[in-house]
C-alpha cells in the first residue's frame, strides 16, 4: 500500500471554499464522472495506489485546466488545489515504483469508466463536473486510509 | 513617456509558514507609485501554458510587501513577479531569481511557558498557525534518562503534562512539527518548575 503524507486538510479546506461555486456551474445533476455506475468504495484495497495515483493523473492532466473562471478567489483556490494534487501524485508515483503497486483489472476497468464518463460530456462541462466531485474522492480516500 | 523601471531587490521572507514578497521602491519624484504581484506555480507552468495568477490584495498597492501565504499553498516550486504602474504606464515584470517552496520556511522553537499548579505541571504553547503540531518533552529533574512525550495537534488553552511528586523539580522543552512539509524546529530552551512541597496538615 502506498502511505503519502499529503496534506488532504489544505486540499479540503480550498475545495471547501469554492464547492457552492463550482457546482453551481454544473447544470448536469443526474450525471457522476467518479460514482457512474460503481462508486469508488468498491476498489479492491490492493488496487487503490494505482487508482489514486491514476485519479490524480486524470485530474493534473485533463481536469484543472479546464476550470479557469472569471472570478479570482476561485482560480486561487483552484491553483491551490492543482498544485496539491501535483505535489501528491509525484509521491504516489515514487510509492507505485517502489512498492510495485500493480493495476488490477478492476481499477483499470473501473478508470477506463471514469474517462468514459469524462469524455462523453463537453470538455468544460466534464471539467467542472468533475472538480465539483472532488469531496468523493476525498471522502473515499480518507475512508481508505 | 520615459518607460517606469522594475521594482529592484525582489525576495522572499518566508517564517515559521508565513510568506511574504519584498522588494525596493520605485522611486518617481512627487508620484505615487504603485505595485501589482503575480504568482506561478509548479502546476501553472507545467500544465497551463505558464500562466500567472494576480493576487487581489496585493494590486495597485502602494506597499513594498506582500503577503503571499494564502497562495503558496502547497509544497511544489513558485515563482512571484512584480511590476510597478504609474498611471497607465506600466514597467517591466520582476520576477523572483529561481523557485521558492515553501519547505525551506525558517522554523523556530515554541514559545511556552511552563506553571506549576500544586502538583500539577502545565504547560502553555503560543500559536503559530494551523499548519503547527507541538512535540513537548517532560522529565523529572536529575531522571533525565525517563523522559516522556506528548504531540499536541492544535494549541488550545494550558495543558496538563503531569502530576509532580511533592517537592519534585520538573523540566520541559517543545519543538514545532509542520506535516505538510514534514519538518520540525529546534527545541525552545528548558523551563524547569518545582512543585509544590507537601502540606499535609498533622493533628496532634
Amino acid at each position: 500500500t502506498c502511505r503519502v503524507s499529503m496534506s488532504m486538510a489544505e486540499i479540503r479546506a480550498g475545495f471547501t471554499a469554492i464547492k457552492a461555486n463550482i457546482q453551481s456551474r454544473d447544470p448536469i445533476r443526474t450525471l457522476s464522472i467518479l460514482s457512474h455506475p460503481h462508486s469508488l468504495h468498491k476498489v479492491k484495497s490492493s488496487d487503490r495506489c494505482c487508482i489514486t495515483h491514476q485519479l490524480f493523473t486524470f485530474y493534473v492532466d485533463k481536469v484543472f485546466k479546464h476550470c479557469r473562471t472569471e472570478d479570482s478567489f476561485v482560480n486561487r483556490k483552484i491553483s491551490s488545489i492543482a498544485n496539491s494534487f501535483l505535489s501528491v501524485r509525484r509521491k504516489l508515483g515514487q510509492c507505485r515504483e517502489q512498492n510495485n503497486c500493480v493495476c488490477g483489472e478492476e481499477s483499470t476497468e473501473k478508470f477506463k469508466q471514469i474517462l468514459a464518463n469524462y469524455e462523453g460530456l463537453n470538455v468544460t462541462s466534464a471539467a467542472m463536473k468533475s472538480l465539483g466531485e472532488l469531496d468523493i474522492l476525498l471522502d473515499w480516500m480518507e475512508k481508505s486510509r | 513617456d520615459a518607460l517606469l523601471p522594475a521594482p529592484q531587490s525582489i525576495s522572499i521572507l518566508s517564517t515559521n509558514m508565513k510568506h511574504f514578497l519584498t522588494w525596493s521602491p520605485v522611486i518617481i519624484q512627487g508620484a505615487t507609485v504603485r505595485y501589482s504581484v503575480e504568482f506561478q506555480g509548479e502546476y501553472e507552468r507545467e500544465y497551463a501554458n505558464g500562466s500567472w495568477i494576480p493576487i487581489p490584495e496585493c494590486s495597485l498597492t502602494t506597499a513594498t510587501l506582500c503577503n503571499i501565504t494564502q497562495d503558496i499553498s502547497a509544497s511544489v516550486a513558485y515563482k512571484l513577479r512584480v511590476r510597478a504602474e504609474l498611471g497607465a504606464s506600466r514597467s517591466p515584470w520582476a520576477t523572483t531569481e529561481g523557485f521558492f517552496n515553501r519547505a525551506t520556511t525558517s522554523l523556530t522553537p515554541p514559545t511556552l511557558r511552563v506553571l506549576a499548579d500544586g502538583h500539577h505541571l502545565l504547560v502553555e504553547l503560543a500559536d503559530m498557525g494551523p499548519s503547527f503540531q507541538f512535540r513537548v518533552l517532560y522529565w523529572r529533574k536529575g531522571q533525565e534518562s525517563r523522559v516522556q512525550q506528548k504531540v499536541l495537534e492544535e494549541v488550545s488553552s494550558v495543558v496538563h503534562l503531569d502530576t509532580m511528586e511533592a517537592g519534585a523539580e520538573y523540566c520541559v522543552k517543545a519543538q514545532a512539527h509542520v506535516e505538510a512539509i514534514n519538518r520540525s524546529s529546534s527545541f525552545s530552551p528548558t523551563q524547569c518548575v518545582r512543585a509544590q512541597g507537601d502540606t499535609s496538615m498533622w493533628l496532634v
